[in-house]
């Protein structure tokens, strides 16, 4: 059983759209493992309802306008066949697929079956980063892989950010986060992840505010960065 | 406000207009819950963009679309139909948020909301469902309307809890510990 849930506040935000898109994609990454937030999820779509059919409202005549149209091209529309039909993953015994990973759902736009499909920076020996998404509104979407009891960076956040781990597990002074578990840390935090020496560790990062992130970022990329300088 | 029993019914009968959409396609109980539902969409759509009545008639009749589309993936023991229809509103509504200003977005918002769908009903999660449903509708009632206020502009606004604290002009903690205290009367939180 997870142990580490976003806040009913988040999963409210969540449930009624409030939140940004950044954030409602770890959400959801989460809910895929985890079935009390899932059972969280539904209720408050149930109090979404409530307020939805509270709100006073009354039939106009472009309501009649708009009837006409949407009756009169009923006809026309398919029932749409099940979904799932041409959703069915496209994983096939052909794949190049080294890993035995399952990428969650909600990260499909970003990847189709494998994590190693993506463009990984080496960060150090142990720790690789790519970015999936540089967001219109500043927030980077990032997955970090780190190998077993390896180190992540000592960093410390200058934006809120929310983890979700998708493979292995790490500690860090708060304790130790396991797949599907779910963590917000405020910029006040400083941490240091390591990483358990059972299996690698891939997680999802979301960070907001653009430059405050860039400078988590330089920071991250520096050894690399100087190192190639080194080179030239 | 409609008393419990009246509310069970009409749930009741907006359910049988479902089953009757999605069997035999009838077109009058889809014009049920076309009179029912679009003036409750046009309103959704309008508290988070305050007049934009065109945008509000996209909505309603997107929803009104995949009503028609989707009526046989309808399970009652999953989710009452307003559930059911307020969920396809509030995604609609995301899609077309994220392509204008508010939230603009490159985010592709299709597999983080999933559709209730009947996926893992048995008959243990739908009495459950049934009874946080009547839980949260009673409960609703005996908030205190600041705590009442705060959630429906998060629900029906769309809007951050930030976003209401500046409009309420009251600190961010007390919009958030209003939220907070609601959902736990409402017995939406997390044990830990």
């Amino acid at each position: 059983m997870l142990k580490h849930h976003p806040s009913s506040e988040l999963l409210a935000d969540y449930a009624s759209g409030s939140m940004p898109l950044s954030h409602s994609l770890c959400i959801a990454t989460h809910l895929e493992q985890c079935d009390i937030c899932r059972q969280q999820a539904h209720k408050l779509n149930q109090l979404g309802a409530q307020f939805f059919m509270q709100q006073s409202s009354t039939a106009t005549s472009a309501d009649n306008d708009l009837k006409a149209k949407v009756m009169g091209c009923l006809d026309e529309i398919v029932f749409s066949t099940d979904e799932s039909a041409s959703d069915t993953p496209k994983r096939t015994a052909a794949s190049n697929k080294v890993d035995s990973y399952k990428p969650p759902k909600a990260l499909k736009q970003f990847l189709d079956d494998s994590y190693d499909s993506l463009e990984w920076t080496t960060v150090s020996p142990s720790f690789k980063i790519t970015t999936l998404l540089k967001d219109k509104n500043g927030a980077q979407i990032a997955l970090s892989r780190v190998k077993p009891g390896g180190k992540m960076p000592h960093h410390r956040h200058t934006a809120d950010e929310l983890t979700v781990v998708l493979e292995g597990s790490f500690s860090d002074e708060g304790g130790i986060y396991k797949k599907g578990d779910f963590i917000c840390r405020d910029s006040k935090h400083k941490h240091k992840p390591v990483v358990t020496k059972d299996a690698e560790c891939i997680c999802l990062m979301v960070l907001d505010a653009p430059i405050e992130f860039t400078g988590w970022f330089t920071r991250v990329l520096n050894p690399l960065v100087r190192r190639n300088h080194a080179q030239s | 406000m409609k008393s419990a029993e009246v509310r069970q019914e009409e749930q009741l009968r907006f359910a049988e207009y479902m089953r009757a959409v999605a069997e035999q396609r009838d077109k009058r109980a889809f014009e049920k819950l076309f009179d029912h539902f679009v003036p409750l969409l046009r309103s959704f759509s309008l508290a988070a963009q305050p007049g934009a009545s065109l945008l509000a008639d996209e909505v309603a009749q997107e929803v009104m679309i995949k009503v028609w589309q989707k009526a046989h993936t309808y399970n009652k023991e999953m989710a009452n139909v307003t559930t059911w229809i307020f969920t396809l509103a509030r995604n609609s509504r995301i899609d077309y948020l994220r392509k204008n200003s508010r939230h603009e977005s490159d985010i592709d918002p299709t597999n983080l909301w999933g559709e209730i769908v009947d996926e893992n009903s048995d008959p243990f999660q739908a009495a459950q469902q049934k009874r946080s449903e009547e839980l949260i509708s009673k409960q609703l009632k005996g908030l205190p309307e600041d705590q009442q206020n705060a959630l429906r502009k998060v629900y029906l606004e769309g809007k951050t809890h930030k976003q209401v604290a500046e409009e309420l002009k009251l600190p961010l903690g007390t919009v958030k510990s209003r939220v907070r205290l609601a959902l736990r009367k409402l017995a939406i939180s997390i044990p830990r």
